[in-house]
């Protein structure tokens, strides 16, 4: 008796030594994919998600009045801008910067945006220029206190609302993006964007 | 049957009444995103923007060389200078002020009556600008500039003369708009801020004595006694400066302060 538990033991257990010695020599699958394609796995926020919300805010700040309004009074130039805070409310983390970055991009693009730098990279600037009226030849020099003054400063805040019960779970995104007139506090435009997730876990199997 | 097999029964009654209540979510009527579609970019969007603001652009800047041009065409050299540095000046034409701010017929409003027009802007929150401040309102008489106000932090600002557009003029202007902020704010009960109104305009106009009278009462209420004593005092200098100058009968209208300041000094020196 206590041979054959002996040996079934041993069974199991050089069983189990080959599966995970399988597992292990299976090799890793790495494939590029186009990054437009959509590739959700979690149901959290992802780089679908972001491209949406760049996508919309592009659209609805291009398309907005307040780009018209601006240029019928100012002779024809264009807005400037200048990125601020866009605030995470929720309790993922959510890389702002990957939309905020393709509004930028389409703010100078199309011409009809003069985004200005703000926040570390103009800190950066200023140090450079600073660093150049000391060692910078004079004909070279970049001016101190020449920058643009923006006009506007982008605002937003990303909230989120999430609802579960067993395997399913709605998650819903809303992205509020604000233009305020730096001088009067005036939003001369406001984008949004919602995103709503139905994510439903099968059980293993079923 | 059994008690066993009626158990059985009403149990499998129960799962069969839990599996039709059970909610369903239904997210097919709307667009639905699934893994291996495609999320469309925003190049179009990109392009279409850039084409409607480079024709804009390029239409607006045909319109404003055209204005420039017009402008500066016989201008005297002081409205010439005036326009080269993006400032309204009393008596440009049309074509001026709208080179002077850098504008186009698009940014203003205009309300004719007889020789008279009113230029105000278009479109709201968006005033046109100079190189001093927001344009309000232009009056013009007879084709040329006769009045204009700026919309500043201290209220409108009219120019109607000459002096007025000057710096000195700006900055009187100013003062005396702090100082009826001041006042207000002492009539409201808030005399710290009116306080702070008062001192701000008296870097402004600081050869107002009526200005000094007010921060020393302030002052003085406020259990501040030896900055209260210092303000009575230059209070009294800048009127004596100012009977020297014989400046009409500013000293008599005065009086009333004068014995108060004076009766003031004498109390807040026997402290």
């Amino acid at each position: 008796m206590a041979k054959f538990s002996f040996t079934r033991l041993t069974a199991r257990g050089a069983l189990i030594a080959l599966v995970a010695a399988a597992a292990a020599c299976s090799p890793k699958q790495v494939n590029r994919i186009d990054p437009a394609a959509v590739t959700d796995l979690s149901g959290r926020w992802n780089d679908t998600d972001s491209r949406l919300v760049a996508n919309e805010l592009i659209k609805q700040s291009l398309d907005g009045p307040w780009l018209k309004r601006f240029s019928d009074s100012h002779g024809g130039a264009a807005p400037t801008v200048l990125v601020g805070g866009f605030s995470n409310k929720t309790y993922e983390h959510i890389a702002v910067g990957t939309f905020l970055n393709d509004l930028e991009r389409a703010f100078t693009n199309s011409g009809a945006v003069q985004v200005m730098a703000g926040g570390t990279a103009r800190d950066q600037i200023r140090d450079e220029r600073a660093d150049q009226q000391t060692n910078a030849n004079a004909a070279t020099r970049a001016k101190l206190a020449n920058e643009t003054g923006a006009r506007y400063m982008l605002q937003g805040e990303i909230q989120a609302i999430e609802d579960s019960e067993g395997k399913e779970k709605v998650v819903f995104y809303q992205i509020d993006a604000t233009m305020v007139d730096m001088e009067s506090n005036a939003k001369v435009w406001i984008g949004q964007h919602k995103i709503k997730k139905y994510v439903l876990r099968k059980r293993v199997g079923l | 049957m059994t008690t066993r097999n009626m158990t059985r029964a009403a149990a499998l009654g129960l799962l069969a009444l839990a599996a039709c209540t059970q909610r369903k979510i239904n997210p097919e009527p709307v667009t639905v995103m699934r893994n291996g579609e495609r999320v469309p970019d925003s190049e179009a969007k990109i392009a279409e923007a850039r084409d409607r603001a480079a024709g804009d652009q390029a239409r607006t800047t045909y319109t404003r060389d055209s204005i420039m041009a017009a402008a500066m065409t016989g201008c005297t050299p002081d409205v010439c200078a005036a326009v080269t540095r993006g400032e309204v000046a009393l008596g440009m034409n049309e074509a001026q002020l709208m080179a002077a701010t850098r504008t186009t017929p698009t940014a203003w409003s205009v309300r004719r009556s007889g020789d008279a027009a009113i230029y105000t802007s278009a479109i709201q929150n968006e005033s046109p600008r100079d190189m001093v401040s927001a344009v309000a309102l232009v009056q013009v008489q007879n084709g040329r500039v006769a009045s204009y106000a700026y919309n500043e932090p201290s209220g409108m600002r009219i120019v109607q003369k000459a002096g007025d557009a000057s710096a000195a003029a700006r900055a009187t202007a100013t003062g005396n708009a702090l100082v009826q902020q001041g006042d207000e704010l002492v009539a409201s009960g808030n005399a710290s801020l009116a306080l702070a109104r008062y001192d701000q305009a008296s870097v402004l106009l600081p050869n107002d004595p009526m200005l000094q009278y007010r921060i020393a009462t302030l002052l003085d209420q406020q259990l501040r006694p030896i900055e209260a004593l210092m303000r009575y005092k230059r209070f009294l200098h800048q009127l004596e400066l100012e009977r020297i100058n014989a400046v009409g009968d500013a000293y008599a209208k005065q009086a009333a302060a004068i014995a108060h300041a004076k009766e003031r000094i004498i109390v807040l020196e026997k402290r």
